[in-house]
């Protein structure tokens, strides 16, 4: 679904990502961890083109989207994306905030529109707060909607850039829940993260990311068993 | 002391009223209320037009079609900041505009432009402020960068800057007292006018400012309200 080849991104005189490939496939949950400033981030911001790639290309369902002429908003409706920091709309309802871009891009009417995000709200057990606005949740609530907001404009793929990182400890499981059951549903996802335990169980696939580069993937069983490079033993000691 | 309130009553009386000089105030009044009006209407498109061109080149250093843009509207902004509100009425009046036979049209086409440069500057604090995630989390959803920028960045913009941009308002209410300078009768015209006829200046001119305190307390009144109206998002618990 997505291949990468051979992706570098320089800020400045920073080289963040140093040469990634690897491919996606439909399905897949894709767990990417690593040291901080290792390029995770990044890495996954360069998949939606929030950041542009210095060099190296894209791949989408086939289409090239590194290509200077592929219209990227196009794209970036297939690809959901999850932020830290929520990124809620504060001046809007909770179900403006999950309408909006589908109607606004004419993806669905308005009355489609307010059936899914009720759809979707009931989905993830916030459905009498609807009406509310972003400023009155919780941090896990706003996440979860932030979810939501992603999902409805119905996406091949979600892109998580460390859900659970701004949330308080007792918040970031009802969040992992959602993650977990939309792993369950079949999409496919790839996930930055620091919890361990949900790319264990969640992921089919590992990426350990060190200094721009993916040192060393496997699928989770073996990864936190026999982890082979001795930056990937290290890490694990620190974070297990 | 009531002698003295009797007399003064029946001066104002016969200032105001005689051969309905009133009207001439009233006149003005609505005069100088479109000026306004219109002119900070215009001045709000403006200014945020202006203020969009300014972040988006800020974004995108690099497009050369808002390279070109930018430093049209920094022109604009300089000269029109740079330069006192009567000397570019009179300009456009009498250089730009010469032929023309509408000093009002004029007169709110200047006074937009003109407030259009401070607006400019105030929206772009206030698009500034919106935190950077806004725009990624609408870019990431597939909105376009102007559906981005109208849908999700100018209302929180604008919401954030209402006090300023309320205050912009009542500058420009004031200043269209220079209206006069291009033989427009707005309000402080009228007052003068009567000061003329009469050879009495404290009475009309007075009334005048009365006229222009009220109408400022009333607009700051309204903006209060409206502020509030829209702070209606911000219940945090």
């Amino acid at each position: 679904m997505i291949t990468v080849t051979d992706l570098h991104k320089k800020f400045g005189d920073n080289h963040v990502l140093r040469g990634i490939s690897d491919t996606i496939e439909k399905g897949e949950k894709v767990v990417i961890i690593g040291p901080s400033g290792s390029g995770k981030s990044t890495f996954l911001r360069c998949l939606n083109l929030l950041e542009t790639p210095t060099s190296g290309k894209i791949f989408f369902q086939g289409q090239e989207i590194t290509d200077p002429k592929c219209d990227v908003n196009a794209v970036r409706r297939k690809m959901g994306m999850v932020f830290q920091h929520f990124n809620l709309f504060p001046h809007l309802t909770i179900r403006k905030n999950i309408t909006l871009a589908p109607v606004k891009l004419k993806v669905m009417t308005e009355d489609e529109a307010n059936e899914r995000a009720e759809q979707l709200l009931k989905r993830v057990g916030l459905a009498d707060k609807a009406e509310d606005y972003p400023g009155s949740l919780s941090g896990g609530q706003k996440q979860r909607i932030a979810i939501v907001r992603s999902l409805a404009m119905n996406p091949d793929v979600m892109l998580f850039d460390e859900p659970t990182s701004a949330l308080d400890p007792e918040m970031v499981g009802e969040v992992l829940d959602v993650m977990r059951e939309l792993a369950e549903s079949g999409m496919t996802m790839v996930v930055v993260t620091h919890e361990m335990g949900f790319a264990r169980e969640v992921g089919t696939r590992i990426l350990f990311m060190d200094q721009g580069k993916i040192l060393e993937q496997n699928e989770p069983g073996e990864f936190f068993r026999n982890p082979r490079e001795q930056r990937t033993q290290e890490f694990l000691s620190k974070v297990l | 002391m009531i002698e003295s309130i009797k007399t003064l009553i029946d001066r104002v009386v016969d200032i105001l009223f005689t051969g309905n000089r009133y009207m001439m105030l009233l006149n003005g009044l609505k005069l100088t209320v479109i000026l306004s009006l219109c002119s900070v209407i215009i001045g709000i498109v403006l200014g945020t037009i202006v203020a969009v061109v300014k972040v988006s080149h800020q974004n995108r250093p690099r497009n050369i079609v808002l390279r070109v843009l930018n430093v049209i509207v920094t022109v604009y902004v300089q000269v029109i900041r740079g330069t006192p509100t009567v000397v570019q009425l009179l300009i456009m009046n009498f250089v730009v505009f010469a032929s023309s036979r509408n000093p009002v049209a004029v007169a709110i086409l200047c006074f937009g432009i003109n407030s259009g440069a401070y607006v400019s500057e105030i929206m772009r604090a206030g698009i500034n402020a919106v935190d950077y995630g806004q725009t990624e989390a609408g870019r990431s959803l597939g909105l376009s960068y102007f559906e981005t920028m109208k849908s999700i960045i100018l209302p929180q913009a604008i919401k954030n800057i209402l006090p300023a941009l309320g205050n912009e308002f009542i500058v420009l209410l004031k200043e269209t007292s220079i209206a006069g300078y291009i033989s427009i009768q707005d309000l402080t015209k009228a007052g003068d006018l009567i000061r003329f006829a009469t050879f009495e200046a404290f009475i009309p001119l007075i009334t005048v400012a009365v006229i222009y305190l009220i109408m400022v307390l009333g607009l700051s009144k309204l903006l209060s309200m409206l502020e509030r109206r829209l702070s209606k998002s911000d219940n945090r618990h």
